[in-house]
Order: C-alpha cells, then structure tokens, then sequence
C-alpha cells in the first residue's frame, strides 16, 4: 500500500513538474514570437520602431489606432478592459512602476486619483493646443491641482433631455427644442409638466433617478470644506419625492429592461428591474417621455428606439452638465514618451481625426470645437432633422467645470439615499437630511456642516 | 559519540533547510502584511501617493465613527441570529443522531448533506437566495401565500432593515451548520460509549444523559465552534455586500464592519483609515474570543 501511494506521489510529482516545464517553454516562445513581432513591424515602419502599449474602456480607440497605423505605419496595440476593475488594474500594474503601459485612459472622476498617484506624465507641451482647440471644460478636467495639463480628451460629453417629439406635439402642442426646454427649466416646472404629462397617461422620466444629473446647477457640493445643501438641491430633493409619490415617473429605473424597452414603445407601470415578461399585466400602460442623460446616452436612446427612432429631439434642462468621457494620458513609466504623444495629439488634437470620428461613431460629440462647428448645420435625422451639434456644441459652452469636486460621489449617493429614504416614507425629509450629513461628514471627517444649513 | 552529534546536527540544518519555504512564505504573506497594516494605520494615505504620519488620529476616529459602530451591531444583529440557529440546530442533530434509542441510520450521507450548502460558492448563495425571497415573484412569498400563511407578499430584502438582516443571519445559518454538525458529531463520538451504558444500565433517562454526560464532555468542541464562528462572523462581508448587490441597502442595514471597511479602503480612498479599522476589528475580536475562553473554563472549574 505504502508504495503504491509512494507511486502516486511521484507520479503527481512529475506531472506537476511537466507542467511547469511546458508552460515555461511555451511563455519562452510566445515571448520570442511576439518581440519578432514587433522587429519585423518597426522595419515595415518609419524606422523609429516604438510601439505603443494603450489600456482603454472601450473599443473607441482600436478604430483610432487602426486609422492611425494606417496613415503612419506606427504601431499601436490597444487593450480593452472591463470597467468594473479597470482602476483597480492601473493602481496596481502603475504602482509598481511598470513600463508596459505607454498610454491609459480615466474618466473625469478616475483622473484626479491617476494625477495624485504619480502616474500621469506632464503634457504641457500640448497645453497651448488643447486650451485653444478643445471645449474648455475637457481642458479643465485634464488639469491636476497644480494646473499642469496630464490627460486630453478626443469627446465631449454634454448632457441633455432627451424627449419624445410625437408625444410633446400630442400634449403640449409643440415640439419645439426651444419651448420643451422651458418645460425642464427648473425643479419646479418639471413637476408642472409631469403633471400635464400624468393627465394624458404618460410618464415624465422612467424613475426620478433621472434628476441627478441636475444636482450640480448652482453650487458644487462642496465649497471651503462645507457640504453645500442649496435651495437648488432642497427643490431637486423636493421635485424627486413628489414625482414618485404622485406616480408621475414610470418606476423603470435607468440601465433596467423595462427602461430600455420604454424607449421603443408603451409598457407596463411599476416594472422595477424585472424582465417585462413578469411584469404584472394588470398594470395600467404608459409610455416614458423623456431621458436625462449626457450625449452618448442620446446614441443609446436612438438606438433602442425601434420605430420610434427619429422622433426623439434634444434640449436642456435644469442646468448644463457633462457625464463621463475618455481622456487620454501617458504613463510617468513609458518607455516611448514622444511616440505616445504624438499618439494622442493625433487623437485629440487632429481636426481631420476628429471629423472621421464624428461620422464612424455615428453621432459621438468630439472635443475639437473647430469641428462642431463645421457641423452645426448638419440635420440629424435620427432626431427629427434637429441640428443636434449645434446644440450641444451651445450646450457644451455653459458647462461649469468649477462645480465638480472630489466628494461629488458620495454627497451624490448619499443625498440619493436621504431621497429614497422618504420618497418610501421610512423617514422625515428633516431626518434624511440629517442623516445625510452625517453618513458625509463620518466618511470624510474634513468636511463641516454649514451655519446656514437647511438642518442641524 | 562525536560522530552522531555532528550527524545530528547536521540533520538540524537539513530540518531548518526543509522549513525554510515555509517560514518565507508565512513571513511574506502573514506577518509582513499584518505590520504593513499597522504601520499603514498610523498613516494618512490614500493607497497611491504621499504618507504621512499622523499618530493614533485614525483610531481617534474610528471610536468616534458613528457608521463604523452602526454597521458593527448590523455584524453583531447578524451574526446572533446566526449562531443561535446554527448551534442549536447542529446540536439537535447531533442528539438526534447519538440517540442510543433510535439509532439512526445513514450518519454518513446525512453528514454530507447537510455539509453541501457549505460547499456551494458564496455568490451562488446570495443570487440563489436573491431569487427566491424576490418579494414579486420569488418562491418562497408564492409558497406562503399559497398556503394561505401570509395574505401580502414580504419584502424580505429591500424593505425594513431588520427583516435582511435576519435573512443574511439565517441564510448563514444555512450555510455553516453542517459544519458545525460535523465538528460537534466527532466532539460526541469522542466521548466513551461506556459512560452512556453505564448511565443507561443505571436508569438515566435520555435528557439526563444529554445534560450530565454529553454536554459537559463536549464542552471543548463547543468553545472551539463558538469561538472560530464568532470569528467568522465578526467579519462578515461576502453574503451581504452580494445580497445588497453591493450597496448595502436597504438603508444601511446591510453594511457590515468588515464592508464598511472596503469601502472605506477601496471607495473612498482612505488606505490608512481602513487600516486602523482592521485593528479595531482585530482588538474587537480579541476581546471576544477572551471572554468566550473565560466563560466557558469557568464553567468547567465550577
């Protein structure tokens, strides 16, 4: 028995062994065959035979780096991540200082961290470029505390309502950007006009979720180290809690089945997050009026439209805002600094670029302001022949980046919290509010509760 | 003589040789973090970037930190219903199982039943339970209004607070009294058979038995189960950070002390603080684990 398990032992031993063995010989090989690879790519090339390493979000870039290989023979090596680990991925590989990654990319939120960590190398031989190219607030956000220019972006996101035209000339007798926007003017009128939307069995928005994005219109949330609570913030938490309990908005919250359903045609109220084959049938039917969202949000709109595509239209709201957007840096740690320079300056700061892009991505609003320009009198037809750049390129102008601050997710979370919290009835609104405070102030111990706040 | 000393010692060497990728990697992965951690408590740091130090300012905080104490009795509202549901129903099988009357067959397959919810992953668990205590179209409101038990279905996970926390308390329950079943059948059947025949020839009754013979003898097993569950539970994160798809709602009912900690590590940036709460939670648990040794040895002198 004792030899045979001796046997056995060995045996898994071996086998063990073997394996390290092949996969250390087949690591050897895919590594020689990958550096021929690149010997034989940089002799096709110009010479300077540096290719360069991009980690991204999105499949964006491959089409940039594809073109960009295509009209200077450089190589470029794109790797898509997913998002839910992307930053967890930069801290690590970065903080060990490693040399593979030449470019990254950060949405606006990420990139204060990236400048903090070190990561992000100094870009302010484009600063003269991109201050006078690019729409201003992509130049702001790209800047650390110090105003030393580390990352510039090739999009814009501006937001918008995004609205059913059909359902607007029913209702309000008019589909006019210009006349709808005064309906989303303030806290107050969107009450109004849910009102109005409710008599004729529509729904304003799919959930009041859709109000966030206007918590920033007059004051950002933190100001000389005092959490701003404004009367703006008081009508948006007042405005959430209305709609809710009067059943104004459809109960179909963003990113849901029935929320991307809505977009095509009526469905059931109260849908939740359930697929909408479960959704009680009994349930009166309504249809969803408008979306608040930034511009690419307007692409998914159109996209999940079905037969309604064509008649959504775009116009303001509450306030002006940007969400999102992938801005471009070069690692402190690259060993190709000017290859990845020249990289991004082609992405970002390359007119000719910037239109391609405009018309592969079928609608994505770029950064150069040159090139909204030229296309503000372009008709869109996927919403109702409006001048859609035109609009958001006016929109992009009142963006305030000054209102954005570090602590904007968790103010915004909470604040979100303390609205639910009496939206269901489970609180006052006088203890949300304080509840909010201090789920802020014991996260970020730095912070103080104003004199003049709405509770103590 | 001289000759065996020097293969003796030789053979020291060759034992301290063989230990050695032990020690490096119990250094490497054991100790070195549990210093970098404390060393990163006295620190402000946000995981990238400058440190600096800031002495026992990050413990001031954390005793003062209403949302840590908050999310540390959700741990504690857990975890007791838990272990209460979890030992006594261990404990009933295990009588059940040592009946000398009823000499329950199949010891074996029930052992390894009972041990499967153990085995299933953790976030199979949680979208498992998800499912059927959805409180539209889960199964189990369906079955109970059915039945005709409840008129109107129960928000089991995203209404009031208490009833997710029993839930996660009772789905731990679930998935660990196997395991405490194991540990306290073989704590049982550690116990000479002679002083049950000799109790049953001298007429005890079977609650007689249960309470003067099995409980006192299984009395270390039970400190053994006691202590590492409470352990465990004290760093609850997995089951409710999955439950509450990561938010912790409803409310905050569903933070745990260990959750609140992740994200005060990895949301908000703030590497030094969670580092201090990781000691606080340490010291927390010391406390406990000492007090639960000194009751129960206090039992055993009385």
């Amino acid at each position: 028995m004792k030899k045979w398990i001796s046997v056995l032992l060995s045996m898994i031993m071996v086998l063990s062994l073997a394996a390290c063995g092949n996969s250390g010989d087949s690591s050897a090989d895919s590594s020689a065959e990958s550096g021929s690879n690149a010997e034989s790519g940089s002799g096709e090339s110009t010479g300077d035979g540096e290719k360069i390493v991009v980690w991204t979000l999105a499949n964006d870039l491959k089409q940039f780096a594809e073109r960009y290989t295509e009209e200077t023979g450089r190589e470029v090596e794109v790797v898509v991540f997913d998002s839910a680990d992307y930053s967890t991925k930069i801290m690590q590989t970065l903080g060990t200082k490693s040399t593979d990654v030449d470019i990254f990319v950060g949405e606006p939120q990420m990139l204060p961290n990236f400048f903090e960590a070190g990561f992000c190398a100094d870009l302010s031989e484009l600063e003269e470029e991109v201050s006078t190219q690019l729409v201003d607030y992509t130049y702001e956000a790209g800047k650390d505390e110090d105003g030393v220019l580390r990352a510039v972006s090739y999009q814009a996101t501006p937001g918008s309502v995004i609205y059913r035209c059909d359902l607007a000339e029913e209702v309000f007798g008019t589909d006019d950007p210009e006349e709808i926007g005064k309906k989303f003017s303030s806290f107050d009128t969107i009450v109004e006009t849910a009102a109005e939307l409710h008599d004729k069995g529509y729904t304003i928005f799919g959930d009041t979720g859709a109000l966030r994005w206007f918590s920033n219109s007059t004051s950002p949330w933190v100001k000389d180290g005092e959490i701003i609570v404004d009367q703006d913030r008081l009508d948006y938490f007042d405005a959430a809690v209305e709609l809710y309990q009067k059943e104004y908005v459809a109960f179909a919250p963003e990113w849901s089945a029935a929320w991307y359903a809505s977009m095509a045609g009526p469905l059931p109220m109260n849908a939740g997050w359930d697929a909408l084959e479960d959704v009680d049938a009994s349930n009166p039917e309504t249809q969803v009026f408008s979306y608040v969202m930034p511009s690419w949000g307007a692409l998914i709109v159109r996209d999940n439209a079905a037969d309604n595509k064509g008649k959504f239209g775009v116009c303001s709201g509450v306030c002006s805002f940007f969400g999102g957007g992938t801005f471009l840096t070069v690692s402190e740690y690259s060993e190709h600094r000017d290859a990845a320079v020249d990289f991004i300056r082609y992405c970002t700061l390359n007119d000719d670029t910037a239109q391609w892009w405009l018309e592969a991505s079928d609608g994505d609003v770029v950064s150069s302001k040159a090139v909204l320009e030229s296309n503000k009198d372009y008709q869109n037809p996927s919403f109702n022949n409006q001048h859609t750049y035109e609009f958001y390129a006016a929109e992009l102008e009142k963006v305030d980046y000054s209102l954005i601050t570090g602590y904007d997710d968790t103010c915004k979370e909470a604040f979100g919290a303390a609205i639910v919290s009496v939206q269901e009835g489970k609180q006052s609104k006088e203890d949300a509010l304080k509840e909010f405070y201090t789920v802020v102030t014991t996260q970020y111990p730095e912070l103080s509760i104003p004199d003049d706040a709405p509770v103590k | 003589m001289v000759i065996c000393m020097r293969n003796l010692r030789k053979r020291d060497r060759y034992g301290a040789l063989f230990c050695l990728p032990f020690i490096i990697t119990f250094m490497v992965f054991n100790i070195y973090p549990v210093f970098r951690t404390l060393q990163m408590s006295l620190m402000n740091y946000k995981g990238f970037g400058k440190e600096t130090f800031v002495g026992l300012a990050n413990y001031a905080r954390a005793f003062k930190d209403v949302l840590f104490w908050d999310a540390f009795v959700n741990t504690l509202k857990m975890w007791g219903v838990n272990i209460v549901l979890q030992l006594g129903l261990a404990l009933l099988l295990t009588i059940i199982f040592n009946d000398m009357k009823y000499r329950m067959k199949g010891l074996g397959i029930f052992r390894a039943l009972f041990y499967l919810p153990n085995l299933i992953a953790c976030t199979s668990v949680a979208f498992l339970f998800k499912t059927l205590l959805d409180w539209k179209y889960g199964s189990i409101n369906q079955i109970l209004m059915k039945a005709g038990i409840i008129n109107s279905q129960i928000n089991w996970l995203t209404g009031e607070g208490l009833t997710a926390q029993m839930v996660v308390g009772v789905v731990g329950a679930w998935m660990w009294f196997g395991n405490s079943f194991i540990m306290l059948m073989a704590g049982v059947q550690g116990i000479d058979r002679t002083y049950f025949e000799a109790a049953t020839i001298d007429g005890a009754g079977r609650w007689q038995i249960f309470g003067k013979i099995t409980m006192p003898l299984l009395r270390p097993i039970m400190l053994y189960v006691a202590v590492t569950s409470l352990i465990g539970g004290l760093q609850l994160f997995d089951l409710p950070y999955l439950i509450s798809g990561t938010e912790g709602k409803p409310g905050r009912s569903l933070y745990t002390a260990v959750f609140y900690l992740y994200t005060t590590a990895f949301k908000n940036n703030q590497m030094g603080y969670a580092a201090a709460l990781a000691f606080v939670l340490f010291l927390i648990i010391a406390v406990f684990c000492g007090l639960a040794f000194k009751l129960m040895n206090k039992k055993e002198e009385n």
